[in-house]
């Protein structure tokens, strides 16, 4: 019985060739557009998890609140000192801290002047394999400085090769602000952007140069094996709100542990990802009238048809059933080549970012649930794009159906 | 016999009328997403431009490289202070010169602390001015800063509000920036951005001991004399900024800009966004194209008996091919005008709850004459297009069978 529903359905499908076809590249489009901007928008956010994933979930960091757009540090009221990172190394529970200046140098390369964000690289060797480990600084040609006032920079891959109009090489000399610095290592790319494109300089080294004494911009710290990460960071609240002198509620900083951090980058993905599909989903209530357009034009053919079916015992049910199993069917097959596409389509984008920007971040995340996801809902929109011209075909009446 | 080739697929289209409106709706549907998605876009063009034209074309803006996202904020690299204001006072085509300087501040207020940008502003009323209209403040009610001010601040529209500080800050009332005090004296009024109506316009000198700042400033704008020519200016108030700060031609640490060459960063930014989002809307366009085809495809069928009479009456294989050509171009170009109808409707809603809620200052829709035309022609070719094929099959249709056809 149920066989011959799908049996009626698919065979009325496969008359009208050329209709069904076009009505399933209507839904196919849709859903192809949906599912490849999802899988690519997940990619993304997995993959910023990642990077933060990578810092481990025994790590917290401390910023000035109030800040504008940019790094750590930029335009905020009261920025953190080296007293403030004493007073975070003395919280119980705290294993190692560092702290970062992250501030904007001049640099001449070859008669060429730039700006950009320079990082610091604390001197002590504990701290050091720390910013190691978190920033997953790998070197590829090369090595760190090893003093702490060198006049020596280590650089990413993106900054050696595309920063200035010629590819900076190790040995090379880079004018900053005015020291001249020597390039002693160039960093493995990471897909990190922002880590390629960075300049890596001996904290003294900035100190001196940018004449700051006291000021941090970053203090990152590793939490204890065996503590609580939100109890550390408690604690951590606690004392800075005693030493900078303000009271609960008014802190002007903020500590953050990773997962935080990534928390609020999803949000705003989120946002993104929301707008792009709902976009790209008015495609699919397109491709869903065009069901329900073929689908009236069926029973308007059909009429005769449907009144010998139900002159030989067919209740308005089965009339129905038939025609909403055509309809879903039409959306199904729609969203399965449509599911193919938009993976090849994610796949397709994933490979082209790769070979023009060797971006890892741009990745196509393909999952069962999206998969099925997506059919289900295909299924959904055909049945019920179908049902009003079901309905209007169950409720034929069979002798008038018949002379037509 | 034109005449005809419009009455006939107007009658069948009227015959038809559950298909014809289904598919009309799947044009409507992608020109209305796209026509809004355009205009929205183009609002928002509009009123940067707007807002970049109320600076005037005789201004100049001098900022220090270094920042280079938010320009006009200090970084240790590069700063601009009040020598070189002073160098482009002296420069030879420049009528005034005025500088100012914002930073992100502690504001604490009936015991909540918030942090939002603070301006130190000139106490000179002719500079203010220059810096004013360049930025567009008005005072809304108390007065304006003026000589001799000491720790009195002017703050912006949001502050009336009572959700920033869970109370209304009224004039004479006194707030506490950076642990110091200050006598509110004015309001602004309302500017439209939050960033503009949440800052702070603080004295210059009050500034600089509040917040350490020394003579350095953020930005400095120049008006050039009537009758100069601003690009000569800008080259030569480049020219003395050199000079007097020690640096070779090329290796410039300052920007000096005029107010389109400042938005036209954000106009590229918004146009790649605005081209992502109207392709993407395009889609469901191309999905009632498809619509259309289909529609055609089932008409041919439905009228096979019909195109053989009149086939046999003595029609031309192209007089077929034209009626079916009308009606599917009907079908685009009927889907786009009720679609550019709703579009602009949306966009113009909108517009109308962004001014309710947020502000004047960020959508300006104005009907273009140039995109109405232009959708209207693409949709039009979008229908005779998906015509094209279904309406050759019709013509090539063999009269005898399909006179026979039933």
């Amino acid at each position: 019985m149920l066989k011959d529903y799908f049996h009626l359905a698919y065979q009325s499908a496969k008359k009208r060739k050329i209709r069904s076809w076009l009505t399933m590249i209507g839904i196919f489009i849709g859903i192809a557009a949906v599912v490849a901007l999802i899988s690519l928008s997940s990619g993304l956010k997995n993959a910023v998890a990642q990077q933060f994933v990578s810092l481990g979930s025994d790590k917290l960091i401390v910023q000035a609140a109030g800040g504008g757009f940019g790094p750590p540090g930029t335009a905020v009221p009261v920025l953190l000192t080296v007293k403030d990172k004493n007073t975070v190394e003395k919280v119980s529970g705290i294993d190692i801290t560092v702290g970062r200046l992250i501030r904007v140098v001049q640099l001449e390369f070859e008669d060429e002047v730039k700006y950009t964000y320079a990082v610091t690289m604390p001197d002590d060797d504990e701290e050091k394999d720390l910013v190691m480990e978190v920033n997953n600084y790998q070197i590829e040609e090369g090595n760190f400085f090893d003093k702490d006032n060198a006049l020596e920079v280590v650089v990413g891959r993106t900054f050696a090769d595309e920063f200035f109009e010629r590819a900076v090489e190790l040995r090379d000399r880079i004018v900053v602000q005015s020291e001249i610095f020597k390039v002693v290592g160039i960093l493995e790319k990471s897909g990190n952007p922002q880590q390629d494109s960075a300049l890596v300089i001996p904290e003294g080294s900035l100190r001196s140069l940018l004449d700051i004494t006291e000021d941090f911009d970053l203090i990152a710290s590793k939490v204890q094996v065996g503590e609580n990460v939100d109890r550390v960071s408690e604690n951590i609240k606690q004392e800075l709100r005693k030493s900078r002198n303000v009271e609960e509620g008014k802190e002007d900083f903020t500590v953050q542990t990773p997962q935080q951090v990534v928390a609020i980058l999803d949000n705003i993905l989120l946002i993104i990802q929301g707008v792009l599909i709902g976009i790209a989903a008015i495609s699919l209530v397109v491709g869903g009238i065009g069901i329900m357009n073929t689908m009236y034009t069926a029973v308007v053919e059909r009429t005769k048809e449907i009144g010998i079916l139900k002159a030989i015992g067919a209740t308005n049910s089965n009339i129905q059933l038939l025609f909403m199993i055509e309809s879903g069917f039409l959306g199904f097959f729609g969203g399965l080549i449509g599911v193919i596409l938009g993976f090849s389509i994610a796949k397709l984008v994933e490979f082209i970012a790769f070979q023009q920007f060797g971006s890892p971040l741009i990745k196509a995340q393909i999952t069962f649930t999206l998969l099925f996801g997506s059919l289900f809902f295909a299924f959904i929109v055909g049945a019920a794009s179908g049902a009003l011209p079901a309905r209007q075909a169950a409720r034929l009446k069979p002798v008038e159906a018949l002379r037509k | 016999m034109i005449k005809d080739y419009f009455i006939i697929p107007w009658k069948e289209m009227r015959r038809r009328k559950l298909r014809s409106w289904l598919t009309l709706i799947g044009i409507i549907i992608g020109v209305a997403a796209v026509i809004s998605l355009i205009t929205l876009g183009q609002g928002l063009e509009n009123a940067i431009t707007e807002q970049f034209a109320l600076l005037g074309n005789d201004k100049l803006f001098i900022t220090a490289k270094g920042n280079p996202l938010v320009p006009g904020l200090t970084t240790d690299a590069v700063v601009i202070t009040d020598d070189d204001l002073e160098v482009i006072r002296q420069t030879s085509g420049v009528k005034k010169a005025a500088g100012s300087i914002f930073l992100t501040g502690r504001i604490e207020f009936n015991d909540n602390v918030r942090y939002f940008f603070i301006g130190g502003m000139p106490d000179n009323p002719e500079e203010r001015k220059l810096l004013g209209e360049a930025q567009n403040y008005k005072i809304m009610s108390g007065r304006a800063l003026r000589k001799g001010d000491n720790f009195k601040a002017v703050l912006g529209f949001s502050y009336t509000d009572e959700n920033l500080f869970g109370k209304e800050i009224e004039l004479g009332d006194k707030i506490l920036i950076q642990g110091n005090e200050f006598k509110v004296v004015g309001f602004l009024d309302k500017i439209g951005s939050p960033s503009d109506d949440q800052s702070i316009h603080i004295p210059l000198d009050t500034f600089s001991k509040t917040f350490n700042t020394g003579d350095e400033l953020g930005f400095l704008v120049a008006q050039i004399q009537p009758g100069e020519n601003i690009d000569a200016v800008a080259a030569r108030i480049e020219e003395e900024l050199r000079d007097s700060r020690g640096l070779e031609e090329g290796k410039e640490d300052f920007n000096v800009e005029t107010p389109e060459q400042l938005a036209s960063t954000f106009f590229i930014i918004l146009d790649i966004v605005n081209l992502v989002l109207v392709g993407i809307a395009a889609i469901s366009l191309l999905v009632g194209g498809v619509g259309i085809m289909n529609t055609m495809y089932t008409s041919v069928l439905q009228r096979t008996k019909e195109i053989g009479v009149l086939k046999a009456l003595g029609a031309r294989n192209s007089h077929i091919m034209y009626l079916f050509l009308v009606e599917s171009g009907l079908y685009g170009l009927g889907g786009g005008i009720i679609g550019i109808i709703i579009g602009f409707s949306f966009a113009k809603l909108v517009e109308y709850l962004f001014l309710i809620f947020v502000g004047p200052a960020f959508l300006s829709i104005k009907v273009n004459v140039f995109l109405l035309v232009g959708t209207l022609l693409f949709s039009f070719l979008v229908g005779i297009l998906s015509g094209i094929a279904p309406a050759r099959k019709a013509s090539r249709l063999n009269p005898v069978d399909s006179l026979r056809y039933e």
